[in-house]
């Protein structure tokens, strides 16, 4: 059974995960370029977010630093994912409508940001 | 778009230092890094702003994340009045996020000017900011009542349990549009905007009022974001030391710093944003004079 005390452990605990493979993920990503001897053209920025990703995971600097921006975007998505949990839970259906159009305008700014 | 800054050795050291001290500085402050950040990367290391501002807006995301966490434990947090601001301020936001490409490039002293006003007022609220901490005689407002708005707070190692009620709440979610809009246009947190709002407008205890802001302030960032992130504005190179800097000073903060500052180095402090304040103004106002 979920209580409420539980889900407040979790997203303590989801948040401070989040954090820091946010914060580690970085430092690898920095770390790999620096042993490239700072090699600007491993770093570029793009905005094939997606393409960036799967190269991160074989190992590529950029993407490994965009996996990390990922999951610090994540991390307070998660969070209110959670609430809405929550407040189900509790039964309290108004609350699970406000915490629902939150994540919902989230998921907006995710889908549309690449019009921008 | 504009052409992507060349960030080598020398900057990103700068850079970690200077993340370094701007968390440590939030967290003695109760402000997040971006007020101090965005104008040494803009100011000192001549970025761009919009790449300044959406590294920025990242590093806000992993450091209000990281304290939320203890705020959450301390039940501090008052979910119901975050969730339902967080419906303006998200949206706030997602507007300024937007917003923003239009100030890149032959606008970007509007936002120099804008960053500039931030600090002024920042520097007054640091000042003039009279906090009201155990608010007395509330009369919820109708909102607040059917909003179910109302909590209450353990005070911090006592068993004394303080109940507090929400009043002019239409107010305070109409304030929180204007600091999402802050947020994602400026790449700062804005609790300097969301704090004061709650507190002297809708009178909740400033405890509670910096947890909800912090709670706010994490979500709204990722919402804008994710916008900079997926417009390729955030450069690896910048938001990497960036991010860990701010996270690695804050959390020093937080455990050294357990004090509330004196007035004098409130004042201190606020001198410090009225200067950068004024290097924000010159440069706003010789941008536009080309």
């Amino acid at each position: 059974m979920i209580g409420s005390l539980d889900i407040n452990r979790l997203v303590a605990l989801s948040l401070r995960t989040g954090v820091s493979i946010g914060a580690i993920l970085s430092l690898v990503g920095l770390g790999a370029w620096a042993a490239d001897g700072f090699n600007a053209a491993s770093f570029a920025p793009t905005s094939d977010i997606y393409g960036a990703i799967v190269s991160g995971l074989s190992g590529s600097r950029t993407g490994i630093v965009y996996l990390g921006v990922v999951v610090l975007i994540a991390t307070p998505i998660f969070r209110v994912a959670l609430s809405v949990a929550y407040f189900g839970v509790e039964r309290d259906k108004r609350y699970v409508a406000v915490t629902l159009l939150v994540l919902a305008m989230l998921i907006f700014a995710l889908v549309s940001g690449k019009a921008g | 778009m504009t052409v992507v800054p060349i960030i080598g050795p020398t900057e990103v050291a700068a850079v970690f230092l200077v993340s370094i001290a701007a968390g440590l500085i939030g967290a003695l402050f109760g402000l997040g890094g971006g007020i101090l950040i965005i104008p040494f990367l803009t100011l000192v290391e001549g970025i761009p702003t919009e790449f300044a501002v959406a590294a920025s807006i990242v590093s806000v995301v992993a450091t209000s994340s990281g304290s939320a966490a203890t705020y959450v434990q301390d039940h501090l947090t008052n979910l119901r009045l975050g969730m339902f601001l967080e419906i303006s301020t998200v949206a706030g936001a997602i507007t300024g996020a937007y917003v923003s490409s239009y100030f890149a490039g032959p606008h970007e002293w509007a936002l120099f000017v804008t960053f500039g006003v931030l600090l002024l007022y920042a520097a007054a609220v640091m000042i003039i900011g009279r906090k009201i901490d155990y608010p007395s005689d509330v009369k919820p407002d109708r909102l607040a009542r059917e909003l179910k708005l109302g909590g209450e707070y353990k005070e911090h190692g006592t068993n004394v349990t303080n109940h507090y009620e929400v009043t002019r709440t239409p107010h305070t979610f109409g304030i929180s549009y204007v600091a999402g809009v802050v947020s994602g246009l400026l790449g700062v947190g804005g609790g300097v905007i969301k704090v004061p709002t709650m507190n002297l407008v809708s009178r909740v205890p400033v405890k509670v009022a910096s947890a909800t802001s912090n709670l706010m302030i994490g979500v709204t960032a990722a919402a804008s974001a994710s916008i900079y992130f997926l417009r390729g504005d955030v450069l690896p190179s910048l938001v990497a030391p960036l991010t860990i800097g701010v996270v690695a000073g804050a959390a020093v903060g937080t455990r050294l710093l357990r004090r509330t500052p004196s007035t004098k180095v409130k004042l201190l402090f606020a001198v410090l944003l009225v200067l950068v304040s004024f290097y924000m103004l010159r440069q706003g106002v010789s941008l536009y004079r080309g």
